[in-house]
């Protein structure tokens, strides 16, 4: 086995019968920490914040995944995120939090096609049929730390920081060729 | 054909030959052959040399619970793997098999002398021969006993195979796919639940595929089987073969390995040899069956000598007579039935003798219908044949005398010494077994886990008791998970059903001390090592075991645990059950480490980060070092030269003009929020409070014990906000400590961490022209003294890119880390590079940065320090706060201990004569003491000639600050070394060279 | 491998997503110097190692982050309850394993 060196500009990995994996362009990307009455950031941000770990929403041109009690993921184009640190900072005497731009932290991978389950479960422990269409979590895929967003019955896209994502792209470029090779 | 392959009989497809080889010999088999069948099909039973006695064996079972006949395989270069079981291993067209344990040749075996000489390899034969003298171990035991152990020779190539490995989840587990797991599933295989039915042979069926007279629910066994397959598949049920559940692990996780591709001629493209399934289960029904005991007695070991249900599985499944004339000693009913198989099938049975004196009258009238004698009421005193069983040695026994013996001939001899139980993936899961004095085995009791044991597994016999057993056990699964389900119980007729007794060793007329009566066949532990080891005091099962061997060889016991525990427990005249059952542990049947190791070998062992730069690194001739789990570039030797010259021109060119390097590993963390200044201080020694804005501080962290955990420059970039670097290997740590308190101790406070080490690509810019390099670059700031003094920081432009700048030094020259969103990383780096050619800019690594901080004293967490070093210990007593009421390791440096005199205390080294120190010596104070001598104290980090002129050290020892000037000695294993105690810094201690 | 239940998530989860962080119900001292070397000493270093219920905590690292308390029967390896951090320890007569 290699390893992958250059393989994290975007564009497609690996394509089988199995299943697809892609690079994908990278978003904005903001890690917001709050607690308590979420009103005034939620009136900033033109969004509300969904309140179960593991639910999204998604308004204003942006997409927000709850990680934990007072921890979201924030999507937006690039070109948005300084506005919206901006709106954010305006409402932060009267509530306090943190935004952290990280849309240089992660690599995002789009992952999809028939067997896209069994692929996950090459490096997942959880069973991926827990975490519902429209939901996502962190969670952890070949011993890495994952925001793993499932967008469709066998459409998911997972989030890696980038020195992370060469060794997780190896497996599941491996993966998908195993599965392919599968007769069922 | 041979005279052993019965035509008509058989599951395996005789129109299609496969031809492979063993010891070099061509031996033609059939598809769906084992290599074991497919030698006795040959009239082969020799198949390797016991691993003690070096005598000869055969199979003696067909199964994975084989212990004697292991053989190496081949497949072409690179791919050999010994000790694979010859029962197991289905063949292919163009196989290489190997006996093993041999030399020269399997039928002559030199080593075969220790048989002759078997006295002396008697029960703790290694515990009372190794022992004495002393300094015979290196030269005389540890050879032999190098050469003696192990069975097969390990592979010596790189294991060319893949392996793979999977999670996944189902609803109801079967494992074993005999009636019983056959029914279970059925009667799981509700609308809406998973059910998978894993088997560790290549097809599914256990006892069916050897009982193909059992006629159920009005079919053929075999016509049943096929149909309820093919119902099991309609109905969704995953049927896994070739695949072994290893072990039992807590919550129903189910260790399963499936064997994908050594059944194959032609290696399929991207298809892995093994793969290792973790199955979680909601529920899990055991269904393994029983395994038969051998009988024990003289020469029960030798080829041709084989468990009788093996040898009705050879002819039922594989169509191979093991014999033409077999003869049969059994204590239960079972043989009996194997014998009439044989004899159907044209065998001449020789004699069945039972040792009970009373047989059932459907038995003995089977036996007089074949024309088979029979000898009830007898024992088996010995058999005889060099490489093959040619007779057997039987005697009457009368009113608990053996009478006379009498010879009988035989080319094979079937044995059943009864069945016992497969418990051991029920013992996986702690769960208890309760003895049962009737069948005088152990029988599955209580087990914590969601898991049912059904059929053979729990002593019950017969096809129609194993079908209504897992019909049941299914039903239950079922209902444990809240759902209903209906097990229709099929109709069994020509079923077999049957009992027997259990023997401790079988009596005998001759010498008890000079039989060779087997009990574990692969480490040659006989009836008599068991009861010598009880004499010798070993009064446990544990301790039994381990003084003979007994049970510890790769099939873990599986013949040999009850007739061992037998035999040990009436040598100490206490019941079974006091005696003790051993423990029996994962994995099941031998299993490859490949098969553990999965994907993570070769490139994907694991993780390896680099940082954005890292490119450059490479296509510029880094040598590369792992730092935690990042390679980070070393050096970068330029044509020609060494690491130690490469170290010497960066160090100089970065202490003359400027050098360049790659900061990014360092962990960064985010702090945010109105508590951010109130968390700092409580977190780092440091004061943070008037710490202004666009200022940074070195920031030392602490345990609560008072030790040193983790060092890095921290930026208050805003009056809530803070920019703080951990070192490379801490990140993750410190942040896990810092979320610790600050979740459970502080929760009040209103601040939050985030993680932004991958955020930003760091690179550090170093030496006497760094400021005027970076100067042109920056907007937002001048870099001056006045503006940007040293232990500033600032969101600038540099580049044109946005940026953080921090005016820090850990060379002690003028320095800057210039941080970047993190894909701006190596333009950056190479913008700096090409507007630092006028001054010849010079990359450097890890090593020269290492070089230049120790010139100036800066400590290396990790390397000058080990986790009992205080601030005061390493010379940094002004990094504490010590206005401040509390901090993680205040408390804790205050204790006795952490203040008293004499603690290790970090100084420098100066050789005397000019030499390099090892990193790692340990120091002394006087040389001219006895050994072993009182060590004071280690060298930390040692250092060839940077820019100082001379190697500098730098150590830990006792009251080292106190020592200023004394001389300290270095044992080394050629000399000792003497050294003079110094100040930590040795290059610019007045700090001139930091100012612009 | 256990599985483990988040309280803040709700779900139960493969031991891996999990860090292990020694027992729980351990508080710092307030003002830790104004305790004395013993009372300091029974904070850090003394642990109970119980045979039987042991009150733990964990963090669900890859998860939601968040550290809570657990009890854990260190014999059977069976959890008897998790609950929030900051919550009081439930009491023993009231927990089964497993919820059996």
């Amino acid at each position: 086995m290699t390893a992958h060196a250059n393989i994290l500009t975007p564009g497609t990995l690996a394509d089988t019968a199995a299943a697809r994996v892609t690079v994908t362009a990278a978003p904005g990307r903001l890690s917001l920490r709050a607690r308590g009455e979420l009103g005034a950031i939620e009136g900033a941000l033109g969004l509300s914040l969904p309140g179960k770990i593991g639910g999204r929403s998604q308004d204003n041109g942006i997409e927000a995944l709850c990680l934990g009690p007072d921890e979201w993921v924030l999507l937006t184009a690039p070109e948005n995120v300084a506005s919206v640190v901006a709106a954010a900072a305006a409402v932060y005497d009267a509530h306090p939090h943190s935004l952290v731009d990280v849309s240089a932290r992660e690599t995002t991978v789009a992952i999809d096609g028939p067997r896209v389950l069994d692929l996950l479960c090459l490096g997942m422990a959880r069973d991926p049929e827990s975490i519902a269409e429209g939901e996502g979590r962190r969670t952890l895929f070949d011993g890495q730390t994952v925001l793993l967003w499932r967008d469709g019955a066998t459409k998911f896209r997972m989030d890696v920081w980038h020195s992370f994502a060469p060794h997780l792209l190896g497996l599941l470029e491996i993966g998908c060729r195993e599965l392919a090779a599968e007769t069922l | 054909m041979s005279k052993y392959r019965v035509s008509g009989r058989g599951r395996i497809d005789t129109s299609r030959p496969v031809s492979f080889t063993f010891d070099g010999k061509r031996i033609k088999g059939a598809k769906g052959d084992t290599v074991a069948s497919a030698l006795l099909a040959n009239g082969i039973h020799l198949m390797g040399r016991s691993f003690k006695y070096h005598r000869p064996r055969g199979a003696v079972a067909a199964g994975s619970e084989e212990p004697n006949a292991l053989i190496g395989t081949r497949r072409g270069p690179g791919r050999f793997e010994p000790n694979t079981r010859a029962t197991v291993q289905e063949i292919w067209e163009g196989l290489e098999t190997n006996s093993q344990n041999k030399f020269p040749s399997l039928k002559f075996d030199v080593g075969a002398v220790n048989d002759a000489a078997y006295m002396m390899f008697s029960a703790g034969f290694y515990y009372k021969t190794f022992m004495w003298p002393r300094s015979f171990w290196d030269k005389v035991y540890e050879p032999f006993i190098r050469a003696a152990a192990g069975l097969g020779v390990s592979p010596k190539e790189e294991d060319p195979d893949t392996y793979a490995s999977r999670n996944a989840f189902c609803d109801v587990l079967v494992i074993g796919s005999g009636p019983a797991g056959l029914a279970a599933a059925r009667a799981a295989a509700v609308e809406g639940l998973k059910v998978v039915l894993v088997d560790e042979n290549a097809e599914a069926g256990g006892t069916l595929l050897s009982e193909p007279q059992a006629v159920i629910d009005g079919k053929p066994a075999w016509d049943w089987l096929s149909s309820e397959l093919a119902a099991l598949k309609a109905a969704g049920v995953k049927i896994m073969t070739r695949t072994t559940a290893i072990a039992y692990y807590h919550q129903n996780l189910i260790g399963l390995v499936e064997k994908l591709s050594d059944h194959l001629e032609v290696l399929p493209q991207d298809t892995p040899r093994e793969r290792l399934w973790r199955m979680r289960a909601k529920q899990v029904v055991l269904a393994q069956g029983a395994l038969e005991k051998p009988l024990v007695f003289h020469g029960n070991d030798r080829p041709g000598v084989m468990l009788a249900g093996s040898a009705q599985t050879y002819l039922n499944r594989y169509g191979v007579l093991v014999g033409t004339s077999p003869a049969v000693v059994t204590s239960h009913d079972s043989a009996w039935f194997s014998a009439f198989d044989l004899a159907d099938a044209g065998a001449k049975v020789q004699a069945i003798v039972d040792t009970r004196s009373e047989i059932r009258q459907e038995l003995l009238d089977g036996a007089k219908s074949r024309g088979i004698r029979v000898l009830a009421g007898y024992t088996a005193t010995g058999t005889e044949g060099r490489l093959r069983v040619k007779s057997v040695r039987v005697n009457p026994m009368q009113s608990g005398k053996v009478g006379a013996p009498e010879t009988i001939s035989c080319d094979a001899l079937l044995m059943s010494g009864g069945w016992t139980p497969s418990l051991h993936l029920f013992s996986h899961t702690q769960g208890k077994l309760a003895w049962d004095d009737d069948r005088t085995t152990f029988l599955p009791d209580y087990t914590p886990e969601d898991c049912v044991i059904a059929g053979a597994g729990r002593g019950l016999w017969g096809i129609a008791a194993a079908l209504a057993d897992g019909a049941e056990k299914g039903q239950q699964a079922v209902e444990a998970l809240g759902r209903s389900a209906i097990a229709a119980v099929p109709a069994v007729k020509n079923d077999r059903t049957g009992t027997g007794v259990s023997h401790k060793e079988l009596p005998t007329d001759l010498s008890p001390g000079k039989a060779k009566a087997f009990v574990d066949y692969q480490n040659d532990v006989t009836a008599k090592d068991l009861r010598l080891a009880v004499r010798e005091g070993m009064k446990s099962i544990e301790h039994v075991k381990r003084y003979t061997t007994n049970g510890m060889a790769t099939d873990q016991g599986k013949m040999s645990n009850i007739n061992g525990l037998n035999i040990a427990s009436d040598a100490l005249g206490r019941k079974q059950p006091q005696v003790g059952l051993t423990t029996f542990r994962p994995p099941y049947t031998p299993t490859t480490f490949g098969a553990f190791a999965g994907y993570h070998r070769g490139g994907h062992f694991e993780v390896t980060r680099k940082t954005r730069i890292d490119s450059w690194a490479a296509e510029n001739g880094a040598v590369f070092e792992p730092v935690s789990q990042w390679r980070r570039a070393w050096y970068f030797p330029k044509a020609g030269e060494t690491m130690d010259q490469a170290v010497a021109r960066e160090c100089a060119a970065t202490r003359s003009s400027v050098g360049i390097f790659d900061a990014s590993t360092l962990g960064k963390i985010e702090v945010v929020g109105p508590d951010a200044v109130e968390f700092m201080n409580r977190m780092y020694t440091n004061p943070w409070t008037k710490l202004g804005v666009n200022r940074c501080r070195y920031g030392l962290l602490l345990g609560d014990d008072g030790f040193i955990r983790d060092d890095g420059v921290i930026g208050r970039m805003g009056q809530d906000k803070f920019h703080v670097t951990t070192t490379t290997g801490g990140a993750a740590r410190v942040l896990n400590m810092m979320e610790d308190y600050l979740q459970t101790e502080w929760p009040d406070l209103n601040v939050w961490l985030t993680s932004t080490t991958e955020q930003w690509s760091t690179i550090a810019l170093n030496g006497p022209n760094a400021a005027k390099l970076l100067a042109p670059l920056v907007e937002g700031v001048e870099l001056t003294e006045e503006a940007f003094p040293h232990m500033s920081c600032v969101e600038c432009t540099v580049a044109g890119m946005p940026a953080r700048l921090f005016r820090v030094s850990f060379t002690g020259e003028i320095g800057f880390e210039v941080n970047v969103p993190a894909p701006m990383g190596r333009q950056l780096w190479e913008t700096l590079w090409k507007a630092g050619e006028q001054y010849g800019i010079t990359a450097y690594g890890t090593e020269t940065m290492h070089v230049l901080r120790a010139e100036k004293g800066y400590i290396i967490v990790g390397q000058d320090t080990d986790g009992t070093v205080t601030p005061d210990d390493a010379g940094m007593a002004w990094a504490i706060g010590k206005a401040k009421p509390d901090f993680v390791g205040k408390r804790g440096l205050a204790r006795p201990d952490l203040t008293a005199k004499g603690r290790k205390q970090l100084v420098g080294l100066l050789t005397e004569d000019g030499s390099k120190l090892e990193e790692g010596a340990q120091i002394v104070f006087d040389p001219a003491q006895p050994v072993p001598m009182k060590m004071v104290g280690h060298v930390t980090s040692s250092y060839d000639t940077g820019t100082t002129g001379r190697p500098i050290a730098l150590a830990l020892v006792e009251g080292g600050h106190d020592r200023m000037g004394e001389t300290v000695h270095i044992p080394m294993p050629d000399r000792t070394i003497a050294a003079k105690i110094t100040g930590t810094v040795f290059y610019d201690p007045e700090n001139a060279k930091l100012k612009i | 491998m256990l599985l483990i239940h988040c309280p803040y998530c709700g779900e139960t989860l493969p031991e891996v997503e999990f860090a292990y962080a020694g027992e729980a119900h351990i508080a710092r001292p307030e003002n830790p110097s104004a305790v004395s070397d013993e009372e300091w000493a029974e904070y850090l270093f003394m642990r109970d190692n119980v045979k039987g219920v042991h009150y733990e905590r964990w963090r669900h690292l890859h998860g939601c982050g968040r550290f809570f308390n657990a009890a854990r029967n260190t014999i059977t390896d069976k959890f008897l309850t998790t609950y929030e951090a900051g919550a009081p320890r439930p009491a023993l007569d009231t927990l089964t394993e497993g919820g059996k």
